[in-house]
């Protein structure tokens, strides 16, 4: 007998052997090393021969042993076919089942590829940074730039480079049939060379488009350009009349995700009347801009950010007027990427994780189908066994088999995917402008693939871990003997794990479904049953610089105009009215008698201003005092109403009816004549803010909705209000015509989107667990026939026979649930930003999971344990 | 007729250089893979020098379509190494060997027929 040397050429040559399969090295392994041995012998004959010796073997090992591995591979799949064909039943079975597994991951992963882990469709965009100028004292959000900070910035800046201004606006554009309200961009000439953004056809901005006086240009995007050009490309150089100026179309731009709104029209900064205006440009306190640029190479955010801190000190040293230091300023950076991205990262993520969930309980059922067809598979693989093939080797034919079916499930996974596409597109355009970025590319492919591999590799080797180490087993056995003990436990094991991981799926979707309702059925503090709204911005130029008069003769004359159609029940204008997507304008005030204290963030509220019939037309409730009526004219004395909310706020207990505020320093007064009940103004899940309304006709607005409350479905009235504004001035545009129960819906559809993909997610569980538990215990009853037919022989009635077979059933299940609950207790805290009115730990939700899930259990094991009660004893008796 | 001598040669023709080597040094005897490897060498002049893992791979193949199995019959035990196997050129090998070489016969007598070989290779 040749002993083992171990040498260190000996060693290093037997590790080269296990690139090979291990079959291949079982076979001819020890017969390799000698042969090496003796080229070892050989080669010290010969100067450097022992190098290329040991060149000439490496070679050939990563030559040879791939080409072992894919060979084995073909042997494998060409049997695993062959099983895949002689079983239909069960390949179609698994392949289904697989398919919604995959596909659910697969198409929540594609959103998360196109929303968070693309780079930006901007060049570098790695590198964009925003800027945001914030007060936090003074009760608003951001503050914006005014044109002397940009500039600032942009000339003290060492860690930034082309800083770029936008602000949005909405336009009349005139000359291409009715007026248009358009959505325009107001950007700075370098806006597109920063995002690096080339024209479909024509030019950007250059320089001298942002000098005073330059010639007005316009850049279409393009969607607008589609839509009402229907793509022509002969439109540019085409004038047109914006702002009582004539603009000409130099550039259209190519279809692209835009940031930071989704615009029609792009102008320059000199063609925009409030930006190229000098007292604006000159007033440092005129913020009105959004601000972002690119790091320059080599520098940090934390750097920037550093810088951007000195900067603000600097402003408010040397500008003390412009920077109130009781508001506490600060300046912040951050990346472009996540502020597109973070609105929607907690939702995708949650629902990644339950469709992670959901292929887990998919690859417990599969290994549980797969485990019970074990048992008739194990003759074949004794005989195999005792035909030569090794353990490994039949593992490997095992999972090679299992990863062919949870390929193919991948494959029709990925058309399950391709299928929801656009309801996933749709869904994600709700949290982030990057939804268009969705699609299935290679990224996901390669996901696909990699879930499919790790599916078909998880459930099948599984299985294997209950097998019996002595494959010959089964031929000394017999095929009809009950399962070994490793076996049954492994698949109570899997029935367990899947109850546990439906019953975390339900109660997350069960919570979710829960504050959807609560969101569904609250009252929003008004009544949106037949209000249509339309925004109407008044021209600046012939109603704006003081025009006042114009301004309230022009709402005078509209309302009356509106009133008087058929259907309508009353009409009012407003600056604003609930879930309109604008944000609300936050006003500082004094109450008069009260003070602020010096330091402390001053008093805000939400500004409303409406005309006498707003309540009456959108719903509110008068709480005491009075609504407004047309007797608080310009000429009286300005009355204000507050919301319930902001009287508990300011005044407690005590009444607000008569008390009085300023917002200008005491220079004018409003006395408070009523009070409202509380509408929500923002979103539907967020709390009322304090609320004061004005009136129109003593706080004239250029910009208002009109609010119509019909009889019928106010729909049918838009073109006859839309000429009633047109009556009274023809270039007037109407915008944004919605109803309130539109809006409404609109604010309930990502709540409700998300509660029903988590629903159909739970569902799924849930079905796939009952089947699970239905296969394992049918397969506990045929294993158990003899058993069974002893009892009944005995003495045992129908019932207890039953009763055997169900409490087998349900101890899984109980022991299954416990689990759950102590996973749903520590997984549902994750959902806590996305509940309304239902906290993270709600009894009523994981009893109601709870009593479901052992419903369906029982009603699993139901069929399995009746049949049970039919056997005849002296058939079973006979059964082998 | 033996169920061997029915099998179809064509569809393992043509064969690799290194294969078609390893049939030639098994068509006049017996031999271990070490031997295999010098005979090679031997008959190609150093031109074809199998490695180890080349070698078996080659085997593994010639044992699995039926061309070469295992021989049972070893040679003294002060003579040997346990861990060598001894391969056995079958009649279905010796077939297929055969075959290739007329292919091979046929493509020279083409290639002087053409002009590109005009002597005779002394062997």
């Amino acid at each position: 007998m040749s002993p083992q040397r171990n040498t260190f050429a000996d060693r290093a040559f037997r590790f080269l052997l296990r690139f090979f399969p291990s079959e291949f090295r079982g076979d001819y392994g020890k017969e390799m090393e000698q042969v090496f041995e003796a080229q070892r012998r050989e080669a010290r004959k010969d100067k450097g021969g022992a190098m290329r010796l040991w060149w000439e073997t490496i070679a050939g090992i990563f030559t040879t042993a791939p080409r072992e591995h894919v060979e084995m591979f073909r042997q494998d799949g060409g049997y695993a076919l062959r099983m895949m064909r002689k079983n239909i039943g069960f390949t179609v079975l698994v392949i289904s089942i697989l398919a919604l597994g995959i596909g659910a991951n697969t198409a929540i992963f594609s959103v998360i590829n196109g929303v968070l882990l693309r780079p930006l469709p901007y060049a570098d965009g790695n590198r964009l940074m925003t800027l945001d100028q914030t007060a936090p004292h003074s009760g608003q959000g951001s503050q914006r730039f005014s044109v002397h900070e940009i500039d600032d910035i942009r000339a003290q800046s060492q860690t930034l480079e082309s800083l770029v201004e936008y602000h949005n606006m909405q336009f009349d554009l005139l000359g291409v049939g009715d007026p248009q309200r358009i959505n325009t961009g107001v950007v700075s000439a370098n806006f597109f060379d920063v995002l690096g953004v080339r024209p479909l056809y024509g030019r950007t901005f250059v320089p001298d488009d942002d000098k005073p006086g330059a010639p007005a240009v316009l850049v279409f995007s393009y969607d607008y350009w589609m839509k009402v050009y229907g793509g022509d490309p002969k439109i540019l150089g085409t004038t047109y009349r914006m702002n009582d100026k004539m603009h000409t179309l130099v550039g259209i731009l190519p279809a692209m995700p835009q940031y930071p709104d989704e615009n029609d029209v792009y102008m320059s900064v000199s063609a925009c009347p409030f930006r190229s205006n000098p007292n604006f440009i000159a007033n440092r306190q005129a913020r009105m801009m959004t601000v972002f640029g690119r790091l320059r190479k080599g520098r940090t955010i934390e750097q920037a950010q550093s810088e951007l801190t000195t900067l603000e000190s600097r402003f408010q040293k040397s500008y003390p007027d412009d920077y109130p230091a009781e508001l506490d300023w600060t300046l912040e950076a951050g990346l472009l990427r996540t502020q597109l991205t973070e609105r929607a990262r907690p939702t995708f993520m949650i629902l990644l994780g339950t469709a992670g969930l959901v292929l887990l309980i998919v690859c417990a059922n599969v290994a549980n189908l797969v485990l019970s067809r074990q048992l008739r598979r194990g003759r074949e693989m004794a005989v195999r066994s005792a035909l030569g093939a090794s353990r490994a080797r039949l593992l490997r034919q095992v999972v090679t088999e299992s990863t062919m079916l949870a390929l193919a499930g991948g494959v029709i996974g990925l058309l399950i995917a391709w299928g929801a596409m656009q309801i996933l597109v749709d869904f994600a355009a709700r949290f982030t402008p990057r939804a268009p970025e969705i699609s299935l590319d290679s990224n996901v492919l390669l996901y696909c693939l990699g879930i499919s591999v790790f599916a078909g590799i998880l459930f099948g080797s599984i299985p294997q871990l209950g097998s019996n180490s002595n494959l010959a087993t089964p031929l000394k056995e017999g095929a009809a003997q009950g399962a070994a003990g490793s076996r049954e436990r492994l698949r109570s094991a899997l029935v367990v794990a899947q109850v546990a991981l439906s019953f975390a799926l339900l109660a997350g979707a069960g919570l979710m479904l829960r504050s959807f309702y609560k969101l569904v059925t609250l009252d929003p503090g008004y009544k949106s049953e037949n209000v249509v709204s339309m925004l109407i911005q008044l021209n600046f130029t012939r109603y704006g610089g003081g025009q006042i008069g114009k301004v309230r003769s022009f709402h005078d004359r509209l309302l009356e105009r509106v009133k008087e159609n058929p259907g309508v029940i009353s009409a009012a204008l407003a600056l604003t009215f609930p879930l309109n997507d604008r944000a609300p304008r936050a006003i500082g005030f004094q109450i008069e008698g009260k003070p602020n204290t010096t330091g402390q963030p001053q008093p805000t509220f939400d500004l409303q201003s409406v005309t006498p019939e707003y309540f009456e037309t959108v719903g509110i409730p008068l709480v005491r005092g009075r609504f407004f009526s047309y007797g608080d004219g310009p000429d009286k004395p300005d009355a204000a109403i507050v919301n319930l909310a902001m009287a508990r706020h300011y005044w407690g207990n005590d009444d607000p009816i008569g008390r009085r505020l300023t917002t200008d320093g005491g220079k004018s007064w409003e006395t408070i004549v009523g009070i409202v009940g509380d509408e929500k103004q923002v979103a539907l899940d967020k709390p009322s803010a304090d609320e004061l309304y004005v009136t129109q006709a003593q706080n004239p607005t250029g910009e208002t909705s009109l609010l119509v409350r019909t009889q019928q479905n106010p729909m049918t009235l838009t073109k006859k209000l839309a000429d009633d504004v047109h009556a009274i001035d023809p270039e007037q545009p109407v915008a944004r015509i919605r109803t309130l129960e539109q809006l409404r819906q609109k604010s309930l559809a990502s709540p409700r989107l998300t509660s029903y993909l988590l629903g159909l997610f739970a569902l799924l569980a849930l079905v796939i667990t009952a089947a699970g538990i239905a296969g394992v215990m049918g397969l506990f009853v045929n294993q158990r026939i003899k058993e069974i037919g002893i009892r009944m022989a005995l003495g045992a009635s129908g019932g207890s026979v039953m009763w055997l077979i169900l409490k087998k059933g349900l101890l899984r299940v109980g022991i299954g649930l416990v689990i759950g609950l102590l996973g749903a207790l520590a997984g549902t805290r994750l959902l806590a930003t996305l509940l309304f009115g239902v906290e993270p730990y709600d009894p009523i939700t994981l009893a109601s999971v709870t009593v479901l899930l052992l419903a369906v259990a029982a009603l699993a094991c139901y069929g399995p344990s009746r049949r049970a009660t039919t056997v005849d004893p002296l058939t079973a008796l006979r059964s082998e | 007729m033996t169920v061997i001598e029915k099998r179809s040669v064509e569809p393992l023709l043509p064969m690799t250089p290194a294969m078609f080597h390893v049939l030639l040094a098994l068509a006049d005897g017996d031999k271990h893979g070490y031997a295999i490897m010098k005979e090679v060498t031997r008959l190609t002049d150093g031109a074809v020098s199998l490695s180890a893992g080349t070698l078996y791979g080659i085997l593994r193949r010639l044992e699995s379509e039926g061309l070469v199995v295992e021989n049972d019959e070893r040679p003294a035990p002060e003579l040997d190494d346990e861990r060598r196997r001894y391969y056995h050129l079958t009649e279905f090998g010796r077939r297929v060997a055969r075959a290739e070489a007329e292919r091979l016969e046929d493509m020279v007598t083409l290639a002087r027929s053409k002009k590109l070989m005009v002597k005779v290779r002394p062997v």
